[in-house]
């Protein structure tokens, strides 16, 4: 057997974190260029090849058709839920889509789990290059609030992704265990995750006892599609509609630029968390440059209103553990969007105590997945945790009423059993319809499966089934039936409502072995390869305009030598050369680039008056 | 139901020997299946009394957690995974059961056949007839005041009128609860002592009945509170 890793799948960046026994504490393992934040965007090139993580970022701005971010936002959800996010989100959802999302990849067509599946497989890979051992079982964290479907869906990837999934963890769970390790906290504790995607917020108790700590979730709340995410969005909507009234330009017709939009509006965002203004210079695809300075204060009353949605359940968790927002010991603050000040002032207001962030909130998470992995592997024995179910599991009744059968924030597993039986005389099946959410109306939850129980024709009410619904530590829901009268078990088959039957997996899993996995360090040439090709034609494009005229020859003579020197490892095979080569020529043409940018504001602003600017 | 513990005898499905449906094998120490219809308080070891000390029941609680979660049995058989699975969502089950003093007597009288847990009576208690009836004359004033738009004095004096009214029945809910409180006290002391299946059926249609009222007032309360609310 290989070795057992952590995963954190998340929107933005996904990390591999595995525990040490050396230090007996977890660490996060770095990718080829030593980052350990692999970006969760996936790109497929014209050859059939997939690129993730920095390289297939980088064409998002080149390649965005090929190109795909944020996927885990369409993770068990069927075509109908994310007509919103479509109006936000570049996702091409290929019109045969049913009940599972398809999504459209230059000329190729992907699920949401396949598309995590090659994230999966890429982090697989970073841990197998570090270990030099094979990886095939791991932990992956989900929000806390994930539904059964998109709790399915993970582990779908995970499967996709040749790896044996021992347990999904919640996110902000996984983020107490770790910090729990790291800062032998006691005590009631609020974890509040903000990150890319998604929103949760778990109030956990960490009680000692005789055998060691046992990490007891009290309750849990949140909200799948509120993250980071959110804010870049509304910059964009902000800084689009304003250049609409400025220049008269419509950018969904550019849709490069839009992304390149996006890159700069989520650096000023990151600037802002530090600094008290940022600037955003854009150079416009029709010529001329949108200058705008975005101060702090501004910042924050625009997204006000975003940090604002997190409250809702945040009290609701509080309500649910029945306990105040004094009487919380620790407050832990996790993911990427809680390094916005707004965020933290209003964290520490509302519980009137200094949130804890010692620990680097990107990788937390990927760290407690990690210990997780290694407590089911028999190492760490001294800990347990106890972790609940977000949502009410129910069955819909007479009249589309939904009766439930196990409350949200039950400690999992947790089941429930419920009898049937038959309403007229030789009926042989009764259809059941299971569903997630607290909602009093079938219409309004969550529709995870239906199915029917096969018995028997007989009179009217003779029948006696006694179904079982249990959902297990991961969150998912299974679902047994025994024929009371008989003693018999009675086999179901469930129609997810949403997600891929296991059929569908297995074809999958055969297709991809078809398409036999590519060595690793062959795969990483091929990425290089491509971001070598995406930078020398954007010199090449540089070096066109009537700008180049301005270099001076050694400056020109720099470029020169750097791309011949580009294209001479390009050549090679060895990808860590290509990757500094490339690196090198981007050094090299920094001031082209500059000038260019200073041509192109001089252009815009010409012409202008001078109290105008 | 005489005794306070109700076990099945049975064969541990390892090494054989007897066993009486304890979690675990005297002799092999292997996790056992749970006998059908293994009740909540056998669960815990406990009698079936309606008094719990909170922290005891968590305590218990936590023990078994420690013996029967899943994570235990990651590299354990298939047998041992699925039996794992079995018992520790029966004690989750459990602990969300008995740790409420509501929720521990409706199942006390669920086994017992008296109810159906989570039922909720919607016919009015009669001796509060009257009373139900003001209050929803008082609740019908509200909606057809709002409705013709007067003036916001006359408003305020129905919403006053209903919020006496709801205090008092919050009262009435308060005196149910002590009521209830009462009676779990002399279950408990039946128990003791050992008193006949009279004496029991006695107490557990009294409990019946309290839990009936309590259910109807706390739709009630909920209901003048909702309206409120929203006038």
């Amino acid at each position: 057997m290989g070795r057992v890793v952590g995963i954190d799948l998340g929107t933005t960046y996904s990390l591999i974190a595995l525990f040490d026994k050396a230090t007996s504490g977890p660490r996060c393992i770095p990718g080829p260029y030593g980052e350990t934040l692999c970006p969760s965007v996936v790109s497929v090139d014209a050859n059939g090849s997939v690129i993730v993580g920095e390289a297939a970022r980088r064409r998002l701005l080149t390649q965005p058709d090929r190109t795909i971010y944020s996927v885990k936002r369409l993770m068990g959800r069927g075509v109908a839920d994310v007509q919103d996010e479509l109006k936000i989100f570049p996702f091409r959802i290929d019109a045969g889509s049913q009940h599972v999302i398809r999504v459209r990849l230059g000329d190729r067509v992907f699920t949401p789990p396949e598309i995590s599946a090659f994230i999966l497989r890429e982090l697989k890979s970073w841990a197998e290059e570090y270990l030099g051992e094979p990886v095939d079982r791991a932990v992956i964290t989900v929000p806390a609030y994930f539904n059964d479907a998109q709790r399915q869906a993970t582990r779908d990837a995970g499967r996709l992704a040749g790896l044996e999934v021992l347990r999904l963890v919640n996110e902000p769970t996984a983020a107490a265990l770790a910090y729990g390790l790291h800062e032998k906290q006691r005590g009631r504790v609020a974890v509040y995750d903000f990150g890319g995607g998604t929103f949760d917020i778990s109030i956990l108790k960490l009680i000692s006892t005789g055998e060691g700590d046992i990490y007891q979730v009290l309750s849990t709340s949140g909200d799948t599609h509120l993250g980071g995410d959110d804010i870049d969005n509304l910059l964009q909507s902000i800084v689009r509609d304003e250049m609409r009234a400025e220049f008269g330009l419509d950018l969904t017709q550019h849709p490069e630029a839009v992304q390149e939009l996006r890159k700069a509006l989520i650096g000023a965002k990151h600037e802002l968390s530090s600094a008290e203004a940022a600037t955003v210079k854009f150079a416009l695809p029709a010529g001329g440059v949108y200058v705008r300075e975005i101060t702090r204060a501004e910042f924050e009353k625009w997204i006000e209103p975003i940090i604002a949605r997190t409250m809702g359940p945040v009290k609701q968790a509080l309500a649910d553990a029945v306990l105040s927002a004094s009487e919380m010991e620790e407050i832990v603050l996790v993911g990427g969007s809680t390094r916005v000040p707004l965020v933290r002032r209003t964290v520490e207001q509302f519980f009137g105590r200094r949130p804890h962030a010692e620990l680097n909130p990107d990788e937390v998470v990927a760290l407690g997945a990690a210990v997780q992995a290694d407590i089911l592997e028999g190492g760490v024995k001294n800990m347990l945790l106890l972790d609940v179910t977000p949502l009410a599991l129910g069955i819909e009744t007479m009249g589309g009423v939904v009766a439930k059968i196990i409350p949200r924030n039950s400690t999992v597993p947790a089941s429930a059993q419920e009898m049937f039986t038959t309403g007229v005389d030789n009926q042989t099946g009764i259809d059941l319809h299971v569903l997630q959410g607290e909602r009093e109306l079938a219409k309004d939850c969550r529709s995870l499966a239906r199915f029917q129980l096969k018995v028997p024709p007989a009179p009217a009410g003779l029948a006696r089934v006694e179904v079982k619904f249990l959902i297990d530590a991961n969150g998912i829901l299974q679902v047994a039936a025994r024929d009371l009268r008989s003693g018999e078990q009675r086999s179901l088959e469930v129609q997810p409502s949403y997600g891929l039957t296991n059929a569908e997996i297995e074809k999958m899993l055969e297709e991809s072995i078809e398409h036999a996995e590519q060595d690793f360090s062959e795969r990483q040439l091929i990425e290089a390869r491509n971001e070598g090709e995406s930078m020398l034609h954007a010199t090449e494009k540089a070096l066109s305009q009537p700008q180049a005229a301005e270099l001076d020859p050694d400056e020109r003579s720099r470029i020169d030598v750097a791309m011949a020197a580009l294209r001479a490892a390009m050549a090679g095979t060895d990808y860590k050369l290509v990757r500094a080569r490339v690196d090198e020529l981007n050094q090299a043409t920094l001031d082209l680039a500059e000038r260019m940018m200073n041509r192109a504001l001089a252009t815009a602003l010409e012409g202008k008056r001078l109290e105008e600017v | 139901m005489k005794t306070d513990e109700i076990r099945t005898a049975s064969v541990c499905w390892s090494c054989r020997a007897a066993s009486a449906g304890e979690h675990f094998c005297p002799a092999c120490g292997k996790i056992q299946p749970l006998p059908y219809g293994t009740d909540y308080f056998t669960f815990f070891s406990l009698p079936r009394k309606l008094r719990v000390d909170p922290a005891e029941l968590e305590r218990r609680f936590h023990k078994l957690s420690w013996q029967l979660h899943p994570d235990h049995f990651v590299r354990a058989s298939e047998r041992e995974r699925e039996l794992s699975l079995e018992r520790s969502s029966q004690l989750n089950d459990a602990y969300r059961t008995l740790r409420d003093s509501i929720s521990r007597v409706e199942y006390l009288l669920a086994q017992a056949g008296l109810r159906k847990q989570g039922q909720q009576k919607q016919q009015a208690p009669p001796e509060l007839l009257e009373e139900v009836f003001e209050l929803n004359e008082s609740l019908d004033e509200l909606r057809v005041a709002r409705k013709a738009g007067s003036s916001n004095g006359e408003l305020a004096d129905l919403r006053k009128r209903l919020e006496t009214e709801q205090e008092s029945f919050q009262q009435k809910l308060a005196e149910v609860d002590a009521e209830l409180e009462d009676v779990f006290g002399e279950w408990d002391a039946a128990l003791d002592a050992g008193a006949n299946d009279a004496l029991r059926s006695k107490l557990m249609a009294r409990m019946n009945e309290l839990l009936n009222r309590r259910s109807y007032i706390r739709n009630l309360v909920a209901s003048v509170r909702q309206e409120l609310a929203e006038a």
